[in-house]
């Protein structure tokens, strides 16, 4: 009973004491045998996958080149029609988002990385910057025809955040993410973000309320769908397995 | 052979917290990490004596972490097998300047979870046909008296003592193995030795 009123610092170094006499459980020579002969059977060299550094410089450049190929072909007929202070806000806020999700999709695919954004928030973060950067850039127009002119939109941006999210695939799968959700959500966020740049460019509705629904709301669907998609995909190969 | 940690004097970051929860292992005790990434950059190009060795070296620690409650020691072993495949697999995302333990334990806390929710969706397949005799590997096997204690904590809380006290991983190191950040740690480390000493409590007053 005694022990009971020492205080909790005491208490917890009691626990830390005990703790520290805690056994390692004993790994048998079998089975120590059978692990590593079972790891050397198939033992090859591997090359390691790139810094994470190097692996954003790799998402980012993809991205450029997807972007700048994609706006050569549907044009640029909304940015012709921005000032020059919307469009580099625009150009600013699409760059920090590039840099921003290609940094979590390089921390995804790496175990073990120090992630000092979790994935969540930097959609989060990024979406509510965007959503921002448009109501403080863009005129807060009336909403003439606002479902037949943004309809479109969001079915040009989804169309090329599909082929968007599969590249981005394509170089990710050497890693090894660890939560499919997250991943499938990452990937969805950088390729809504592709659809995304593609529309603040070919668009010429760039009013804020268009902006914010109609190109905002390409990101959120890729998010979307990128998680379901991640875990229906993790759900059936469980279950092939099983 | 054990794994003794020390606790760090009670020094006070940056932010104004101590670091009450920053275990250091002995570097007798606790693998060299230096030379844990040196067999890994091995393991890596080729090497075999390297896989043996570190399958030596850190088998014991994740072995007690995959340990958890109810489970016997033969399926512990089950689950270390299958931690040693995916790391295997996944060798290649390893990046030799990066430390060693966040991302084998990072790994491996992916294979329980997995094996987890695998024993979750076996278990409400099941249907139960006759009353059979219990398997004998389905008796949890007998734990020091600690340990039974820290396997009643929940699953997250208890992997973060492991880590940290069992194992001798830093606050960065057990943030880095489960996706999360120091401060979320140092959290689940308190809330659990609340819960420890609660236990301890009601114990006594028993």
């Amino acid at each position: 009973m005694a022990e009971l009123q020492l205080p909790d610092a005491k208490i917890d170094e009691k626990i830390d004491r005990l703790l520290e006499l805690v056994p390692a459980p004993e790994v048998s020579a079998d089975l120590h045998r059978r692990l590593s002969g079972s790891l050397a059977a198939s033992l090859q060299a591997v090359n390691p996958l790139p810094s994470a550094g190097v692996l954003v410089v790799q998402f980012g450049s993809i991205f450029l080149l997807f972007a700048a190929a994609l706006i050569a072909i549907l044009g640029v007929a909304g940015f012709r029609m921005l000032h020059t202070w919307q469009a580099l806000g625009i150009l600013v806020l699409l760059a920090v988002g590039v840099s921003l999700l290609s940094l979590a999709l390089a921390w995804q695919i790496r175990p073990g990385s120090l992630q000092k954004i979790p994935a969540a928030l930097s959609w989060a973060s990024f979406g509510v910057g965007f959503l921002s950067g448009a109501a403080l850039l863009f005129p807060w127009r009336g909403a003439k025809a606002f479902v037949s002119q943004g309809w479109p939109c969001l079915l040009t941006g989804s169309a090329v955040a599909i082929p968007g999210g599969i590249l981005f695939w394509l170089i990710a799968r050497r890693g090894v993410p660890l939560s499919a959700g997250t991943f499938g959500g990452t990937l969805g966020a950088i390729a809504g973000l592709l659809g995304l740049t593609v529309l603040q460019f070919r668009c010429i509705h760039q009013d804020a309320v268009h902006i914010m629904v109609w190109h905002g709301g390409v990101l959120a669907v890729s998010i979307a769908a990128g998680v379901l998609v991640a875990r229906m995909i993790e759900r059936t190969l469980r279950s092939n397995r099983l | 052979m054990g794994y003794p940690v020390c606790l760090a004097n009670d020094v006070t970051n940056g932010s104004g917290t101590g670091t009450r929860f920053e275990a250091v292992a002995p570097a007798a005790v606790r693998p060299n990490e230096d030379r844990l990434r040196d067999l890994m950059v091995r393991y890596q190009q080729g090497d075999a004596a390297a896989v043996e060795a570190l399958v030596a070296n850190l088998s014991p620690a994740l072995l007690r972490f995959c340990w958890g409650p109810g489970m016997s020691h033969h399926d512990a072993e089950d689950l270390l097998q299958d931690c040693w495949l995916r790391i295997h697999r996944a060798r290649h995302t390893y990046l030799p300047s990066e430390p060693l333990l966040p991302w084998i334990f990072a790994v491996a806390r992916h294979t329980r979870l997995d094996a987890y929710r695998r024993r979750r969706r076996l278990g409400s397949r099941e249907v139960l046909v006759a009353a059979g005799p219990e398997p004998p590997s389905a008796a949890p096997a007998p734990d020091s008296e600690v340990m039974d204690l820290v396997n009643r904590l929940p699953d997250g809380q208890r992997e973060v003592i492991v880590m940290l006290k069992v194992v001798g991983m830093s606050l960065e190191e057990v943030a880095r193995a489960t996706s999360s950040t120091a401060g979320a740690i140092k959290q689940k480390a308190h809330r659990a030795y609340a819960a420890l000493r609660q236990m301890l409590a009601a114990g006594h007053s028993g």
